[in-house]
């Protein structure tokens, strides 16, 4: 006790954090108990009726539900075998720009749309690949095509055009950790392996790509998280009536079961199952990978 | 890199694609912008005619001054600058004297703190918890609910950790000697030393500030609250609110559709542009900011 008087400034410093952190982090956790139960405001959490998983048993006989469900898996794995990688890629090739000015210019640049809200950057996509847009017209003067494409409401075309939309977004970003990895690697590997007569392509395969490795895992096995969840800006912003059979998302779903159905309960219900998905996927690709090749995260 | 005798022909074809892909890249960046702006300068029957690819073919302002006299747009941009300046500030603010006090080994309760802390990284509450929350501590449809829920950020605090720990213990233990208290230390001697790390938490958070278009859209229904990227998403989905913005302007073009895909072009620009005449001057500090994370990651 002695201590803890002696230092009063600085436990005066911690304490808004914690109680910020008890108000903002852990009464939402602890909120979602509303998941089992019929959940009305004017009774509030502690007196509204317990349902036990009467919830869970009508989201599992949603057929919407399995449709967000497939929608938000299927764009979560596009997203990690290709929109996730492509920053390493591209990391890759800007090292390897032999212009050190030219090799900042398009390093700075391509960070630029990461700093452009994602409301934005989907109103920019949506008039660019309008049938009436740029590249519609490219398209048509360049007798690529007859018609304009209906980008925008061809369900077939949004989980590529998501993927695009991402990658141009995020490429540049995500590669700024890689090239930090890049510049910490040890110069005289390149050396050594240069005087053994490795070409570039040998350098890169042999010494930059496996000194990136680690790193790319442990991102790896944070984002396999997501697998249930993510992509509602895309869902939300990009997604209409037309292409709702491929974009329409779970948590798109559960924001409208809550705050327009105000189903409080149901959402929380579906939001709570996406998250205790989240923690098991983690986990189990943590002692995965533990297990593989020795890159644990905890 | 030091200076090489000559290229075999394996460097000199990994240079060429290199270099192909990198000229690319840049264009996939900057094109679709400038196609935006080009478009919006251009008369709009004219641009609606196609093949508008390099500069303007019949330069005009009028697009934008469509977009200027809209009061929503502008106030809407007012509101971002306000949230973003005084969300940044506060947030930065609250982190860093939290990141303070638990960088001390000597602080009693560390470890509890620190674990209180590091939970709240992998699981969280929920979107319809949150809302039900900000609902009973009437923080919906305030100014407030953008700027409370988001004052302290974990990530963010291990990046102070990381750099308040390598600063040298003389410093602290100087002013001791002199009789100063922990708080007058941070406030006067730590903080202004702290310059760097300032800056880059800074700017991560204003980014997030400045782009964040979900609070705006689920937490506020009170217009005059709502952000840019709010009222982008509607002003551009619903064609009604773009039709009273142009016929509040007695030159009533002869093609409406037209005149209205360029007015959208032109909204979309004058959004788009500050952050991109603004970056090349702040990117760098986000370039050292990402450097020492990810070093420290």
């Amino acid at each position: 006790m002695q201590t803890f008087k002696s230092q009063m400034a600085l436990q005066l410093m911690i304490l808004p954090c914690m109680l910020f952190l008890l108000i903002f982090a852990y009464v939402p956790i602890a909120g979602n108990v509303i998941a089992f139960q019929e959940f009305n405001l004017s009774a509030g959490f502690f007196h509204s009726r317990f349902i036990g998983l009467a919830n869970f048993s009508e989201m599992f006989a949603d057929p919407s539900f399995y449709m967000a469900m497939k929608n938000t898996v299927i764009l979560s794995l596009l997203n990690m075998l290709i929109v996730f990688p492509a920053p390493l890629l591209f990391a890759l090739i800007i090292n390897e720009i032999p212009f050190l000015r030219f090799k900042k210019l398009v390093q700075t640049s391509s960070y630029l749309p990461n700093f452009i809200s994602f409301a934005m950057v989907a109103s920019m996509w949506i008039f660019l690949l309008d049938p009436k847009g740029m590249v519609n017209q490219s398209l048509l003067l360049l007798h690529l095509v007859k018609h304009p494409i209906e980008f925008w409401t061809e369900p077939g075309l949004f989980r590529p055009l998501s993927v695009v939309i991402g990658i141009w977004k995020g490429v540049g970003w995500g590669a700024i950790i890689y090239l930090a990895a890049i510049s910490g690697i040890n110069p005289d590997l390149y050396e050594a392996a240069k005087m053994d007569g490795a070409g570039r392509i040998k350098r890169i395969v042999h010494i930059t790509l496996p000194n990136l490795i680690p790193l790319f895992s442990i991102l790896f096995i944070l984002n396999i998280g997501t697998l249930f969840s993510g992509n509602l800006d895309q869902s939300v912003l990009l997604g209409n009536s037309f292409n709702k059979e491929t974009s329409y998302v779970i948590e798109y779903y559960s924001l409208q079961m809550g705050l327009e159905l105000t189903r409080y309960s149901y959402a929380t219900a579906v939001s709570f199952f996406q998250s205790v998905m989240a923690v098991l996927l983690v986990l189990i690709a943590n002692w995965f990978s533990g297990k593989a090749s020795g890159n644990r995260l905890f | 890199m030091h200076a090489r005798i000559r290229l075999t022909a394996e460097d000199k074809a990994v240079n060429a694609i290199v270099m192909i892909v990198s000229v690319l890249a840049l264009l996939a960046t900057f094109y679709p912008i400038y196609y935006l702006l080009i478009y919006s300068l251009n008369d709009p029957i004219d641009a609606a005619g196609g093949g508008l690819y390099w500069y303007p073919r019949k330069f005009t302002l009028e697009n934008f001054g469509y977009v200027f006299k809209s009061d929503q747009l502008l106030h809407s941009f007012l509101v971002t600058v306000a949230r973003t300046l005084l969300g940044t500030a506060a947030g930065v603010l609250f982190t860093a004297t939290a990141a303070y006090a638990l960088s001390k080994e000597r602080l009693r309760f560390r470890k509890a703190y620190s674990i209180i802390g590091l939970i709240t990284m992998y699981f969280s509450g929920g979107l319809i918890p949150n809302y039900l929350l900000y609902q009973k501590l009437q923080l919906l449809n305030t100014f407030w609910v953008y700027i409370i829920p988001a004052l302290f950020s974990i990530y963010n605090a291990l990046l102070f950790m990381a750099f308040f720990r390598q600063m040298p213990a003389e410093l602290e233990e100087s002013a001791k000697v002199d009789g100063a208290g922990d708080f007058y230390i941070f406030a006067r001697i730590i903080l202004p030393l702290s310059k760097p790390v300032l800056a880059t938490v800074a700017l991560f958070v204003a980014v997030n500030h400045w782009n964040d278009w979900f609070s705006s859209a689920y937490y506020v229904s009170n217009q005059n609250l709502w952000t840019m990227p709010t009222i982008i998403v509607r002003m551009l989905s619903d064609n009604s609110i773009m039709d009273n913005m142009k016929n509040m302007s007695p030159g009533m073009r002869m093609d409406p559709l037209s005149t209205l895909q360029a007015i959208k072009y032109a909204t979309l620009i004058v959004t788009i542009l500050p952050i991109t005449i603004v970056y090349p001057f702040i990117q760098r500090y986000f370039v050292q900011g990402m450097m020492v994370g990810a070093i420290k990651a």
